[in-house]
């Protein structure tokens, strides 16, 4: 994080960014810090169509900065400007937008079916990764690797203006677990049938994604720089999948691909969607002080802190149905129990996952305010 | 009582082995609606499995899978069960959402529990859920999504039941990533589900089965 792009920092930025070192180095800053993910939310609050915010990515930095200036004081957001067909990257499958294939104010969803076939495990053994994947966004990715570029092109503008208003951009890219994308190209039920009766196949093609993915994971950090790298964990939850398989399918390549981030000197932000509270122990093996987990409300972060406190940086979790359904003095009283449990030491106020769209402002709001004098 | 040796093998998600025990059975003259009372059988060790942390989503999958391969040549017997089984439950993803993973596991995990499943599919119409309950008879509704954003869906098509008037006649069940016991509260529901095996033990236990 140490590296934006853009003009040169403002005086707020250098105050934030300080706050979210301290943090993520499980110090005691000044105050607890607040990083946020909003995306539709941002539309909703902003009056922006979804169809409008997916298609432009000068739209989504506007509305998600116009968003961000009506909260308040906000240290930190994980992206600055986003395109949702850029997920089809990591469960390689095209997305349904709104305003083309959904209601303009229908949410993006991932269309899931069987398009990586038994056979392909062996293909991209023999092929490498690179020339077999090559192939598939040719068939079926086109969109995704497009919103890809335009990321690639558009968003560093987006970091600069955040960055001049004294905003922390904290993610540069994504780190995507090869069980990720291989379930979502076979689709949740096919790729847990093969992990079953084709373990074999299967591991030989994860293990061939992992040989390019070590030296492209380098390449792009030291390319973009050090900042934080999302390594995304969805459908690869302790919760979902027994301790056998998570041990051979999960955790030898999450655990890799956070050592190689934390190596290049960035920091791994582990986004774990679903319950961890099983696995969460295996955290410690990490590299200290260099980590953040961010969790979305269904792994015990209480517990978690108990657990991983001064080795590792712990974000969230305010859960989605809170903000949605729950009251402000829900969220406040939430927030304060987060902020004197899991904080105020190596702790960085959140949502958890990210901010759902249909949260209540005022919810939002409390949360924001919650970390002010912590 | 010491489960049968089909039972055992599903339980222990032995697929093949539980299969060429299917064939053997048949083969052997016997009731093939006593064979598939087995495999349901075997199908309360993986839920029983399940509810002590020993087996996870994963097992729940390859265990539907089993029980959908070896139950393949008792579909007369599936049939005919149809009608002598413990309740119906109309199962389907809200409008708006069109995820159906949770809710095809759900439904393949009541079905094998002896359960008549009405699967309406994904992006669920409020009405059709009213017109399944009344053309089924069903007494069970499961309501799934994984969007923050069809509470407000779910909530219609509770209230769309209650306006059809069968909102005492049925029992209804919700379940999904986004999913708690507020969000049940906020839908009219009656019970927040964790999980698909969480779905089965509160059917069972209101249709009165153990």
């Amino acid at each position: 994080m140490a590296e934006q792009q853009g003009p040169p920092p403002n005086p707020l930025f250098l105050e934030r960014m300080g706050r979210l070192q301290t943090a993520i180095h499980c110090g005691t800053p000044d105050r607890v810090p607040i990083s946020l993910v909003m995306d539709t939310f941002a539309c909703n609050v902003m009056g922006v169509k979804y169809s409008e915010f997916c298609a432009d990515l000068d739209v989504s930095g506007q509305t998600i900065l116009g968003a961000l200036e009506k909260l308040g004081d906000v240290d930190s957001v994980q992206w600055a400007s986003y395109a949702p067909a850029i997920l089809g990257m990591v469960w390689l499958s095209p997305m349904k937008l709104p305003g083309r294939d959904l209601p303009e104010d229908a949410l993006w969803q991932l269309d899931e079916q069987v398009r990586i076939q038994p056979e392909d495990y062996d293909r991209i053994v023999q092929m490498g990764w690179g020339p077999w994947f090559g192939q598939y966004i040719g068939r079926y990715l086109g969109e995704a690797a497009a919103a890809g570029a335009a990321m690639q092109e558009k968003a560093p503008r987006w970091v600069g203006e955040f960055m001049g208003r004294g905003t922390v951009v904290f993610s540069a890219g994504t780190v995507d677990h090869p069980y990720e994308h291989l379930c979502g190209g076979r689709t949740i039920q096919e790729f847990t049938m093969d992990l079953f009766t084709r373990p074999d196949k299967v591991e030989a093609a994860m293990q061939a994604i992992m040989a390019e993915k070590r030296e492209q994971t380098r390449q792009m950090i030291r390319a973009i720089g050090p900042f934080g790298y999302w390594i995304g964990s969805w459908r690869t939850a302790p919760q979902f999948l027994s301790p056998k398989l998570w041990d051979r399918f999960v955790w030898p390549y999450m655990k890799e691909l956070v050592e190689i981030v934390a190596e290049e000197g960035a920091i791994p932000m582990l986004h774990y969607d679903a319950c961890w509270d099983r696995e969460i122990e295996r955290l410690l093996e990490l590299p200290a002080r260099t980590c953040v987990l961010a969790t979305d409300g269904q792994t015990d972060l209480f517990r978690a802190k108990k657990i991983l406190g001064g080795h590792m940086c712990l974000m969230g979790d305010v859960p989605p149905a809170m903000l949605t359904l729950g009251s402000v003095d829900e969220v406040k009283a939430y927030c304060d129990r987060l902020l004197t449990e899991v904080g105020p030491d190596g702790y960085i106020m959140a949502m958890g996952c990210a901010m759902p769209p249909n949260a209540k402002f005022e919810n939002v709001k409390a949360m924001v305010d919650s970390v002010q004098g912590r | 009582m010491t489960p049968s040796a089909l039972a055992q093998a599903v339980g222990d998600l032995q697929m093949d082995e539980a299969a060429s025990l299917v064939k053997e059975r048949l083969d052997a003259g016997d009731e093939a609606l006593a064979v598939l009372a087995e495999l349901q059988g075997g199908m309360s060790i993986v839920g029983d499995r399940f509810e002590a942390g020993e087996y996870y989503l994963s097992e729940l999958i390859f265990a539907g899978e089993i029980f959908k391969r070896a139950s393949a040549p008792l579909q007369d017997a599936i049939a005919a069960a149809a009608g002598s089984a413990v309740g119906t439950i109309v199962l389907g993803t809200v409008k708006n959402d069109i995820h159906e993973f949770g809710k095809n596991i759900a439904g393949t995990v009541l079905s094998s529990n002896g359960i008549r499943v009405i699967d309406l599919g994904v992006d669920v119409d409020p009405k059709a859920w009213v017109d399944a309950i009344n053309e089924s008879g069903a007494t069970l509704v499961g309501m799934s999504a994984l969007l923050t954003t069809v509470f407000d869906q779910m909530k219609e098509a509770v209230a769309t039941i209650e306006a059809a008037g069968l909102r005492d006649k049925v029992t209804i069940l919700i379940g999904g990533g986004p999913m708690t016991e507020e969000a049940a509260r906020y839908v009219g529901a009656d019970h927040y589900c964790e999980t698909a095996q969480d779905g089965v033990v509160v059917a069972k236990h209101i249709l009165g089965v153990s």
